[in-house]
């Protein structure tokens, strides 16, 4: 089903019938078996075949072939709340166990984690034999909680990126492979050092090309029936600047179904508490940095904004209406946000790094409990930041395609429980609708109504509060095709189309509707809300102030788009 | 009086407190008043660049040594030198077209807590400029010892923002978060 968003760039004979969406539903059976079909013969031809078709085109192409709706409403679904962004005592920078870390979220409530250990020399070379029977161990522990293995990509040319695969035969042969072939900093490490000297920097844009080649080996191993499915998503994108907008659109070009998305929330989320409340006191995200030499130089700080900063907790790609993220969407760019805990140490947690070498032996050894709360920047997995998914099952692979499809919500603090999005044509066209992530379709000037259910927060959160949401912001824009300047960053006809105000009595579910009325050309919309209580005066999140911004008193969640097709 | 170019070997990220500290311990013995480091983009990998203002007399082969790599001085006779990285620099410098300063006239005074209007009056620093809020003469700059203002348009600007205390901040920090990565 998630497969569905490209589709209708290779299926070419995949014909809707207008004004109902019964009948296009009827086709997608087959289009399913011959895409099996097609996949089963894990030739090379058939995969390089595939691969140019998708790369030519943004899998939402507009070059006027029917419609076909994607992530089709189908009622109340089921959200599975996870966290793509783990660290263990396998990072040169991590900790705990990776039965902590499990234990952990699952105590906080998440169906599903990805262990996601930095790359580097002895992470490859030491490290994933280790992780492995850790994270098999923590599967059997926890038979409710889906554990993934997953690695923290030195994207070369780039910043870091989780990259996963479901538990399979060939997962931990292509994880390494992939990190001992592609990872920035073995790329970037000299020979003498155990690296291949190959490019600069890890960060250096001499490193661009490997990445698309690391994505589209990627896509090479699900083409061939290796692994069912792989996703990438980039992780804290703004924070040194060093993710160009073109490299978002290379990712994405380069393997369609692999690279999905980026954090919409970093992690590190307790760094910016005031050390006067016990707090480490510098920037909310672990961003306080500024541009270096591989920054692309459009990210720059000025009097009106600050890239290297979050915005509510959110990364400023992400936050910024009209900003990177929406002109991927107004391309018609399916391109999805998320929230994670970038778990290293967690604030106010008695545990310090144990005192293994993890040069030499690829794990810092068993973490130390000095029974005294320690001052960090990270939460537990769960306990601030959660990546809803809507999936068919709690399955390895149904929750990694609900990824895929973009049925995505970052939430931040329990600001909502939950969220009922359906998206559909009033008049001629698609009025089943679709739901968040997807894709639906209208007649020109028909009109498209948007109903919003959202479940509000029914228990406290992890500060002990029942977060209160106060507003929903409607984002819509025009979509307006593949950019012609590939480091465009910007899509100034994206706006608030309205604010819904939520009562201060309401509870359990509240629901707003709004029309497009006339729609004459294609365009996409999307969802945010907040508590209130950190606004801009035109009703944006507001620039967290270095040493100074509590987490859990500016609560937002980022809903993924719905793309909205004229025909 | 001279404006120099110089295209150092970094051991370090561009940026870092620590290789300020080692280009200007480089300069030891030269007296400049003003060093800014620069990125060069127009090669297929960024370099770090330097410049600086020299104000007596310059060994260019020893600071060359010093830095581990070319030196050129702007406007010497030298034809090979107009188009090169070093050469961009000492232009970008001596027109305050872009570059972050580590080394200005004033810098030195300006280690605490100082208002807005003692910035600029004490310093080469042209205007204090906040980020999303407006500044005022007598806002306080806590400037936490560590300043590196950028040259723009013709202008010495220091970017501040809002910090905890109701001060502005530069928005360049000393010690900001080290990521990771096990490299």
């Amino acid at each position: 089903m998630s497969h569905d968003h490209h589709d209708h760039t290779h299926e070419h004979d995949h014909v809707e019938v207008e004004g109902s969406w019964r009948d296009g539903q009827d086709d997608r059976p087959l289009s399913v078996a011959r895409r099996r079909f097609l996949s089963g013969l894990g030739a090379a031809g058939v995969a390089t075949t595939l691969s140019t078709t998708l790369g030519a085109t943004p899998a939402h192409a507009h070059d006027g072939r029917p419609a076909s709706p994607v992530n089709p409403w189908a009622g109340r679904g089921r959200w599975f709340a996870g966290d793509h962004h783990i660290h263990t005592k396998y990072s040169q920078d991590g900790q705990y166990e990776v039965a902590q870390q499990v234990a952990k979220a699952r105590e906080y409530g998440l169906d599903w984690v990805v262990i996601t250990d930095h790359g580097s020399v002895a992470h490859e070379k030491f490290s994933i034999s280790q992780v492995t029977p850790d994270i098999e161990q923590a599967r059997r522990s926890h038979r409710d909680v889906l554990v993934y293995q997953g690695l923290e990509w030195n994207i070369p040319g780039a910043e870091h990126a989780t990259v996963f695969l479901p538990p399979g035969r060939s997962t931990v042969d292509i994880l390494q492979a992939f990190e001992a072939a592609y990872d920035g900093a073995l790329l970037s490490t000299p020979v003498a050092n155990g690296g291949k000297g190959l490019i600069t920097r890890s960060t250096s844009a001499d490193g661009e090309p490997y990445a698309l080649a690391a994505l589209r080996y990627l896509e090479a191993q699900v083409l061939s029936g290796r692994t069912e499915i792989a996703l990438m998503f980039a992780n804290h994108p703004a924070r040194r600047g060093v993710d160009s907008p073109h490299e978002f659109r290379g990712w994405r070009d380069a393997a369609p179904d692999v690279a999905v998305g980026m954090e919409g929330a970093p992690g590190h989320q307790a760094a910016g508490i005031r050390t006067a409340d016990g707090g480490n006191g510098t920037g909310r995200g672990g961003y306080d940095a500024s541009p270096n030499q591989d920054s692309f130089p459009g990210y720059a700080p000025t009097a009106t904004e600050n890239p290297y900063r979050t915005y509510g907790g959110f990364d400023w790609m992400t936050a910024k209406v009209g900003g990177l993220w929406d002109s991927l969407l107004a391309e018609g760019r399916p391109w999805w946000v998320t929230a994670t805990s970038d778990a290293h140490r967690v604030h106010q947690d008695t545990f310090t790094p144990g005192t293994g070498d993890h040069g030499k032996t690829g794990s810092r050894g068993a973490p130390i409990d000095t029974g005294k709360p320690q001052v960090q920047s990270d939460y537990w997995p769960g306990f601030y930041s959660s990546t809803l998914v809507g999936a068919n099952s709690k399955s390895y692979v149904d929750v990694m395609r609900g990824m895929q499809s973009g049925k995505v919500v970052a939430v931040h603090g329990r600001i909502i429980d939950g969220l009922n999005l359906r998206v559909r044509s009033l008049g001629e066209g698609d009025n089943r609708g679709v739901t968040i992530g997807g894709r639906t379709f209208v007649r020109r000037g028909d009109d498209v109504e948007v109903v919003m259910e959202i479940d509000l927060a029914r228990g406290a959160n992890f500060a002990g509060v029942v977060a209160r949401l106060a507003k929903v912001d409607l984002i819509a824009g025009p979509v307006t095709g593949p950019v012609v300047d590939r480091d465009t960053f910007s899509a100034p006809a994206t706006k608030v189309v309205k604010s819904f105000e939520v009562a201060r009595t309401a509870r359990g579910t509240v629901k707003f509707t709004h029309t497009f009325r006339g729609v004459e050309g294609a365009f996409y919309l999307r969802l945010r809300g907040s508590d209130g209580n950190k606004l801009t005066s035109d009703g944006h999140p507001v620039m967290d102030v270095i040493g100074d911004a509590d987490p859990w008193s500016d609560l937002w969640f980022y809903a993924n788009p719905v793309f909205v097709d004229v025909i | 009086m001279t404006w120099l170019g110089a295209v150092p070997t970094l051991p370090g990220e561009h940026g870092a407190a620590h290789v300020d500290a080692l280009l200007l311990a480089a300069f030891d013995g030269v007296a400049t008043d003003f060093v800014c480091t620069h990125i060069d983009r127009l090669g297929p990998v960024a370099v770090t660049t330097l410049s600086a203002h020299v104000t007596g007399e310059v060994d260019v082969d020893r600071l060359s040594a010093a830095l581990g790599g070319p030196v050129v001085v702007l406007d010497s006779p030298d034809p090979d030198s107009p188009g090169s990285p070093a050469a961009r620099a000492a232009k970008a410098a001596r027109d305050r077209a872009e570059g972050r300063c580590i080394r200005f006239p004033g810098q030195s005074a300006l280690t605490g807590t100082h208002p807005v209007a003692e910035v600029v009056a004490g310093s080469a620093i042209d205007r204090v400029v906040g980020i999303g809020v407006p500044v005022s003469p007598t806002d306080r700059v806590e400037t936490l010892g560590f300043l590196r203002p950028v040259c723009q348009d013709g202008e010495l600007v220091l970017l501040v923002e809002p910090a905890v205390g109701g001060v502005l901040r530069p928005t360049e920090a000393e010690n900001p978060h080290e990521c990771c990565g096990g490299h």
